[in-house]
């Protein structure tokens, strides 16, 4: 129900670096229901593992999920996807020691 | 101190890559800016030893060390991260397949780069600067592109691998 996972990818810097650890969580007691703004890790069929962003909840409860970058690979180019492909929600991010604020 | 623990266990987990792709793709892949980081580190630690040479220790010595040390910081880290990206963006299985000196070399600069920041030794830029040059190399071939190996036309002047367009 809660795995870590490494960043792999720049469409969410700043927040986000490649190398950069999460935690992400299924458990529904801890991370709610999931909202506009969250960061989900999902697998997608063509693009495997991806993390990104929930910019909408839209019908049928499918999410609509973008990247920072203008040039993300997200559901502007794939759609919305199913909360059925979520592997969780991140409840816990490590950046390198440089990369820190 | 917890990064680098967790980098430990990913080197024994291998723990899942999730993806947060920034392409079109674009496919603009090339570790010269890599090379150029490795040059700069060897660069500042040059400087840094000509200005310990200086007689004058007062506060434009401390300011000026600083800033050498700062570059030298950052330029390392993101010669990490440059060839970080290139490994896990663009290199696939089969690439590692091809080249199975790849994925030491990778770990092996990840390691010089991290090196490359706790030392002012030159010697340690320069196996950074050596490192990448072989990944260089290593990258260039999977591109079917012929590479030469050519001094940098500016300090500190060492040898770079280029591509031989």
């Amino acid at each position: 129900m809660c795995r870590i996972l490494r960043i792999s990818g720049d469409s969410l810097i700043p927040d986000y670096h490649p190398g950069d650890f999460v935690l992400v969580c299924k458990i529904p007691f801890l991370i709610g229901p999931i909202k506009p703004g969250d960061m989900v890790a999902f697998r997608h069929p063509d693009h495997g593992t991806m993390i990104k962003e929930v910019a909408a909840l839209i019908p049928n409860n499918r999410l609509f999920v973008v990247g920072s970058g203008r040039h993300s690979v997200d559901s502007r180019r794939f759609g919305p996807i199913g909360q059925d492909t979520l592997i969780g929600r991140v409840i816990w991010h490590l950046r390198p020691p440089g990369y820190r604020q | 101190m917890l990064f680098r623990l967790m980098e430990r266990l990913d080197q024994v987990f291998r723990f899942e890559r999730a993806a947060a792709h920034c392409d079109i793709p674009c496919g603009i892949y090339d570790p010269i800016i890599a090379q150029i980081d490795a040059l700069t580190v060897v660069r500042m630690i040059d400087l840094m030893h000509d200005l310990e040479k200086t007689d004058h220790k007062g506060i434009d010595y401390h300011n000026s060390m600083s800033r050498y040390i700062q570059i030298k910081e950052q330029h390392a880290e993101n010669c990490k991260r440059e060839i970080r990206v290139i490994w896990g963006d663009f290199i696939k299985p089969e690439h590692a397949q091809q080249y199975p000196e790849l994925n030491p070399l990778v770990h092996k600069i990840l390691k010089l780069g991290s090196q490359a920041r706790q030392t002012a030794n030159r010697s340690a830029g320069e196996e950074l600067l050596e490192a990448v040059n072989q990944f260089a190399e290593i990258f260039w071939r999977i591109k079917g592109v012929a590479t030469k190996r050519a001094k940098a036309p500016y300090a500190p002047a060492l040898e770079v691998v280029y591509p031989d367009l």
